[in-house]
């Protein structure tokens, strides 16, 4: 429950997903689970490779793994996608700084108003 | 659809800013000034084309510089709702210089983005001060990377509304 737990953890996630094959992996995942052959199909890998991948997937609690010996299906666990943020809380931070600079430049035209509609 | 109800795959940023609402609603919609702060320092916006009208198209041109040189980028989308010095809402991908929509993958962006967003701006004049509501959320795209991301977020937010409770 200590906050050092959570970050060893998120840390863990983030290191899974800092891979564009797990990501791609994952992506699959969200339509549907799948046994290892049809996971490695579109990439140009060994199925040991890829199996590496499921580890290190399965070992962030990114994906779970069926218990049939041969096949072992595996499919996404969304738990812990749920503590990584979405696309959009990349963006905050980008748009945080936009408004400061629309605040600026609100600031900057204020002084010689009605001026605004120039060319730039 | 665009379901702007589903918060859990979107940004929302609430800003006073010390200006009257046509003054922000300017900052929108009025290219020059659209232009003044959109972009990131060190980035230009020479070209912004802006029909802000319902299905009006826009087209902006962005020009970062990078060590191999200037880079041109461009976003393309469409105004859905217009009502001056209230409500904007547009939609915003990545695209050429034709406005023909460019995979997230193919401009070297994460999986995880959408092809196309949706930025709502909800405006409120109080006091000659406006307060600014700008939510920024990704829309079902038709790409089967995009469109599997989007579902896993979908069942993401259900998850998490459930665990929340």
């Amino acid at each position: 429950m200590t906050l050092t737990a959570e970050d060893d953890r998120l840390d863990q996630t983030f290191a899974a997903l800092a891979n564009s094959t797990r990501r791609a992996i994952l992506a699959r995942l969200a339509q549907g689970e799948a046994n290892v052959n049809e996971l490695a199909e579109p990439f140009d890998l060994t199925l040991p490779a890829i199996s590496k991948h499921l580890k290190v997937l399965e070992h962030a609690g990114l994906i779970v793994r069926g218990q049939r010996a041969q096949c072992r299906p595996c499919s996404l666990d969304a738990t812990r996608l749920g503590e990584v943020s979405s696309w959009a809380e990349q963006y905050r931070p980008i748009w945080e700084a936009r408004f400061d600079r629309m605040d600026n430049y609100i600031k900057q035209l204020q002084p010689r108003r009605k001026t605004g509609k120039q060319n730039g | 659809m665009a379901d702007s109800s589903d918060l859990t795959n979107a940004v929302v940023i609430e800003r006073t800013f010390d200006a009257p609402v046509e003054t922000i609603w300017q900052m929108w919609t009025d290219p020059t000034h659209f232009a003044g702060w959109y972009g990131p320092p060190g980035a230009s916006i020479p070209d912004e084309k802006m029909e802000v009208r319902v299905g009006g198209t826009r087209l902006v041109c962005m020009v970062v510089e990078t060590p191999n040189g200037p880079m041109r980028m461009w976003f393309t989308g469409e105004y859905r709702e217009v009502v001056t010095n209230q409500r904007l809402v547009y939609t915003d991908s990545m695209s050429d210089e034709h406005g023909n929509v460019l995979s997230p993958s193919e401009m070297g962006m994460p999986d995880t983005h959408p092809t196309t967003t949706e930025v709502i701006v909800e405006l409120d004049e109080i006091d000659g001060h406006t307060r600014m509501v700008m939510t920024h959320v990704g829309i079902p795209a038709g790409s089967p990377g995009a469109m599997g991301w989007t579902m896993a977020f979908d069942k993401l937010g259900i998850y998490l509304e459930t665990h929340r409770a």
